[in-house]
């Protein structure tokens, strides 16, 4: 350490130290200033003062010092600790953690420092450290319950669960019988059933169905203390004290689905795949009528016999749960029986007795063999039911027949808007689908939730100023984008990145994902506050989940949506780079001398109104964006508000690498991670990594078309690569060599055989046809018409086959896709016509077709009503005026 | 259902901007005018004298009203719409509608409320009879665009109760 300081100068030390504790900087500043004054040079204080300034929002200065004052005073423990802190405050744990540990070397066992490191070693999950750690601070101070507590955590992380439990019940040896005090109870028990369970997880059943009768006392969550003894008590094979238990919880709560699922379990009636003998399904059926008897309030218990029963049972049960519902109104029906619609038959089953019941209203006011008139408003609500139905069932026509007829009945119920906008993107009519979901929208304008299913609609069909725009009516007022990128609102930053996508506007797409991957940074930053304070407060079970959680995080499906959508637009930018500025000079100055100059000005005054703008920008939150707590929230204006900037990139498939990698190592086992990875290595020319990418792809589906394409691009890429000279080169063919013969679909064939066995196998798919037609194109380019030819002809069957009434075979997804195929990978615009034309016919909604109903024809109903609404005549059929209609 | 739990699932709420729109679409399915925005920004302002008609949840019916000034100051309601969406009739919607108007003219001192109602709408004509309103007055030609365009106004007189808080 530095010479030591003189008495007055001491104290105001400690006064530096206090102020920067109780956040009162400008006194702590104040303290340094008057010790500097006199020693210029003490390294602690400079220190201080430097990390008190990093919380003064004044970063530069802050490391300026932190760094002098450490130079001035290297053996100082204080110093070290400091620049910890300042790098911790900057997310860089990695040089936190080293500046941590050279404090510890000059003072080993203080102990805030290896508290702070212990958090650290928590955080980047530096688990061997964190238990040496937790180690250190027990050995120092064992009379401290938290430390007891950290470091059975620790273990139990660093997965030896036993030591975990032996720490802690060496904690409670040295408690008293008495133990714990009535403030301490929760706390207490917490930590029970924390051991408790693990106990369980490392199958120490017996053990812990003890230990939790022994303590039961002493447990305060009876609710935990239930669940976690049925969960041991199932493992144990104990069945029938299972099923009392699991009466016990059903009585508590008859709508847990879990403890219906758990009983079954004890009485042996269960199946993970819910396929059920008809013996089996029998002895269900008495069991969940004896329970209905009993929990006659519960809705569970109803439902979940629809899902074991078939035929007429369950055309009984279904009619059973389904009337009162439609009676009572409940727009959520439809959802809640969606998952019976994979079983063909049950669907069947349902639309015959909705039918039904739609008839018997209309003909008597009352459902079949009932003597209760039933309300009007049961009418409207199974037409709504009717056109989910249909909706679901591809039959776009009739399920807009009955929509219609339902907002006929009664126009002013908002849930027959929406879901006829859901019908309508079904169908393909993206702006009459938004137009609709507006119109939902309007009749409530203080329900979030219609106004953002509206902005999604809107996003889908590419509206994104409109969107964006009704997506901040709830934003708090109205403060722009931020608000919503502050509120971490990822699904709309990936549906209007998607948007940009599809629009070409790569910046701003890249802006959006970007926005969402930081948000899971974000996300992942978040869990350092609760290291220390779960710990306190005692939540371990919550705590140890949270970390796991944690640790799956990226696997998340709107990163993965994110990631592949930043990798796309980084694909696109490297096949289709931006133009420099130094080749847009180059155009410039090829201009006649009159244009040069007016683009010049007309640059000019952008650049003007930009930076005016932003200075506008800049000023507003100075006036108005002073906060409650009167300090001033200066929001710095973002410098590149359409990601103009982020297509600057040097290499774009650097950058598409990275956000590779997170998807390799957290989404392994979904398709599309290695096809990106195909694509993005093809393009670098890492041909084993691509390889490694087949592989995968082959791994998860071989029979998937997009494996398939990308396992003849590969090996047909090989195939015209020059012959090897360097050493690595020949390693590499070795290895394709070898590899090559692993691949059952080209044991033995040429490419074009392989292609050609794809395709009869794939015959009735068209997504497999497709593919077996772009490969033929690959691989024979003279082959065109005879690719063109394989397309077309899988709408001989199946086209006919899509009358009214049955399951439609072609979805309209894939159509699109294989007419952009037919368009702008085969270059054979007749056939993309003639594909258009037919798709039209089947697709009559579709705008992406132009098919006669959808609303870019003129003639269709979108634009009658959208004509009929601005002439603004009402479109009721009404007799009387003025009225009185009672 | 008995018709008296179906009067239990009848509820009224006021108009507010945030709703409008449940107006428009009865008005549009109810009357063959396109009301102005006359009409909603006087039937906003007249506050607890419009309302809209729950039943069940869903919004069947409203009854809307101005409030206008006449000389020496004293204030007169004007009935513009009262309706009930077709399936809904009958059950008791439009007299919950129209005795909440007639009570709140009756606690503020309001002596006077009308209405129009075109000349062949019987069924109109005797239900608001049974509340108390009678015939006051006949304009010819009072619609234009309609099949029989003469109209009555319709009026109540409410005596307004001594009686002082």
């Amino acid at each position: 350490m530095g010479v030591p300081l003189p008495p007055k100068e001491a104290n105001l030390f400690k006064l530096i130290v206090k102020s920067y504790e109780t956040k009162q900087y400008k006194k702590g500043i104040k303290a340094a200033d008057s010790i500097l004054k006199k020693f210029p040079n003490h390294g602690e204080t400079l220190s201080m003062k430097g990390l008190t300034l990093n919380c003064m929002d004044r970063k530069a200065e802050a490391y300026e010092l932190v760094r002098l004052g450490l130079k001035n005073d290297l053996k100082s423990h204080v110093c070290w600790h400091v620049y910890g802190l300042l790098y911790r405050s900057d997310r860089d744990y990695r040089e936190a953690i080293k500046c941590y540990r050279n404090a510890l070397r000059i003072d080993p066992e203080n102990i805030e420092i290896l508290r702070d490191l212990s958090l650290l070693q928590a955080q980047t999950r530096d688990l061997a450290g964190f238990v040496e750690t937790r180690q250190q601070l027990l050995t120092l101070k064992a009379n401290h319950r938290l430390n007891w507590i950290g470091f059975a955590v620790s273990h139990h992380l660093n997965s030896n669960g036993a030591k975990a439990i032996d720490i802690l019940e060496a904690y409670e040896g040295t408690l008293e019988d008495d133990y714990p005090p009535d403030n301490e109870r929760i706390e207490h028990g917490e930590m029970l059933l924390y051991k408790i369970s693990l106990m369980e997880e490392c199958g120490l059943l017996e053990r812990a169905v003890e230990e939790l009768h022994r303590k039961e006392s002493k447990i305060v969550d009876k609710l935990a203390y239930k669940e976690q003894q049925v969960s041991l008590l199932v493992k144990l094979g104990r069945f029938e004290e299972g099923e009392k238990l699991y009466k016990v919880l059903l009585s508590m709560n008859p709508d847990n689905y879990r403890y219906y699922e758990g009983l079954q379990r004890c009485l042996e009636l269960y199946k993970e795949n819910g396929q059920y003998s008809p013996d089996e399904s029998d002895q269900l059926e008495a069991v969940y009528k004896s329970l209905a008897r009993q929990y006659n309030r519960s809705s569970a218990v109803k439902r979940i016999p629809l899902d074991f029963l078939h035929g007429d049972k369950f055309r009984v049960a279904a009619e059973n749960y389904i009337r009162p519902l439609l009676t009572k109104g409940v727009p959520s029906l439809f959802s809640d029986l969606s998952s019976l619609y994979e079983f063909p038959a049950k669907a069947d089953i349902l639309e015959q007795l909705i039918i039904e019941l739609e008839n018997s209203i209309k003909t008597s006011g009352r459902f079949p063999e009932s003597s209760e008139k039933e309300l009007p408003s049961t009418l409207m609500w199974t037409l709504f039911y009717l056109a989910q139905h249909y909706d679901r069932r591809g039959q776009y026509d009739t399920a807009l027949k009955k929509i219609d007829e339902a907002i006929e009945h009664t126009p002013t119920v908002i849930d027959l808007y929406s879901v006829k906008s859901r019908i309508l993107k079904h169908a393909g009519d993206l702006s009459a689908s938004a137009a609709l979901a507006d119109e939902a929208r309007c009749l409530d304008l203080a329900d979030r939730y219609v106004n953002s299913d509206c902005v999604k609609r809107m996003l889908q069909a590419d509206q994104v100023s409109l969107a964006e725009k009704t997506a901040l009516l709830f934003t708090k007022d109205g403060d722009q984008q931020n608000t919503l990128y502050d509120m971490q609102c990822m699904w709309y930053e990936l549906a209007s990145g998607e948007s940009y996508f599809r629009q070409g506007d790569l910046g701003r797409a890249l802006k959006k994902f970007l926005a969402v991957e930081k948000h899971y940074s974000d996300i992942t930053e978040d869990q350092f506050d609760f290291h220390s304070y779960c710990l306190r407060k005692m939540t371990l079970r919550t705590y140890v989940q949270m970390l796991k959680f944690q640790d799956r995080l990226h696997s998340n499906s709107y990163f993965r949506k994110a990631a592949t959508g930043a990798i796309r637009c980084y694909l696109k930018l490297y096949d289709a780079p931006l133009k420099s500025t130094a080749e847009e000079e180059d155009e410039i100055s090829k201009l006649p001398p009159s244009q040069k100059k007016k683009l010049r000005q007309k640059q000019r005054k952008a650049d003007l109104r930009a930076k005016k703008e932003a200075e506008e920008k800049n000023e507003e939150p100075t006036t108005s964006g002073v906060s409650k707590s009167g300090k001033r929230q200066v929001k710095p204006v973002d410098p590149d508000p359409h990601g103009e900037k982020l297509l600057q990139v040097e290499d774009p498939l650097v950058e598409a690498t990275k956000f590779l990698k997170l998807l390799q190592k957290h989404s392994p086992d979904v398709l599309e991670t290695h096809l990106l990875s195909f694509e993005v290595n093809m393009r670098k020319n890492k041909i084993l990594l691509a390889l490694q990418a087949v592989k995968h792809l082959v791994r998860l589906d071989t029979d998937n078309p997009d494996t398939h394409r990308c396992l003849i691009q590969f090996f047909y890429k090989v195939g015209s690569m020059p012959a090897p000279v360097t050493d690595s080169e020949k390693l590499i063919w070795n290895v394709l060599d070898a590899e090559r013969e692993i691949f059952s679909q080209l044991h033995d064939k040429s490419l074009i055989d392989a292609n050609k066995v794809f395709f009869e196998k794939h015959k009735d798919s068209l997504m497999h046809r497709a593919a077996a037609a772009e490969m033929l194109h690959v691989l024979e380019p003279s082959k065109k018409a005879e690719a063109t030819k394989l397309i077309e002809d899988s709408t001989k069957d199946s086209c006919t086959i899509g009358a009214p009434g049955t399951v439609r075979k072609l979805k309209l997804k894939e159509c699109i896709i294989v007419h952009k195929l037919l368009a702008d990978v085969l270059y054979d615009n007749d056939a993309a016509s003639r594909w258009k034309v037919r798709c039209a016919e089947y697709f009559p909604y579709s705008t992406y077709f132009e098919g006669h109903l959808s609303s870019v024809a003129p003639s269709s109903a979108y634009q009658q009503t959208k004509k009929l609404l601005e002439n603004g005549t009402a479109n009721g059929n009404v007799e009387k005026l003025e009225a009185l209609k009672i | 259902m008995g018709g008296k739990s179906r009067e239990m699932l009848i509820s009224l709420d006021s108009l507010r901007d945030k709703n409008l729109m449940q107006l428009k679409k009865l008005n549009a399915a109810l009357f063959p005018i396109h009301y102005n925005d006359k009409y909603y920004s006087d039937a906003l302002a007249s506050a607890d004298f419009t309302k809209l008609a729950y039943f069940s949840d869903i919004c069947v019916g409203a009854i809307a009203c101005k409030l206008e000034k006449k000389e020496g100051g004293s204030v007169r309601v004007y009935i513009m719409t009262l309706g009930v969406l077709a399936p809904y009739r009958n059950v008791g919607i439009g007299t919950k509608l129209l005795t909440h108007v007639l009570e709140l003219c009756a606690k503020q001192n309001i002596g006077e409320i009308y209405l129009h109602v075109q000349t062949n709408n019987e069924d109109a004509i005797n239900f608001y009879k049974k509340f108390g309103f009678e015939i006051t007055e006949t304009i010819h030609n009072y619609y234009t665009n309609i099949t029989s365009p003469d109209c009555y106004v319709v009026t109540k007189f409410i005596s307004c109760s001594p009686t002082k808080k």
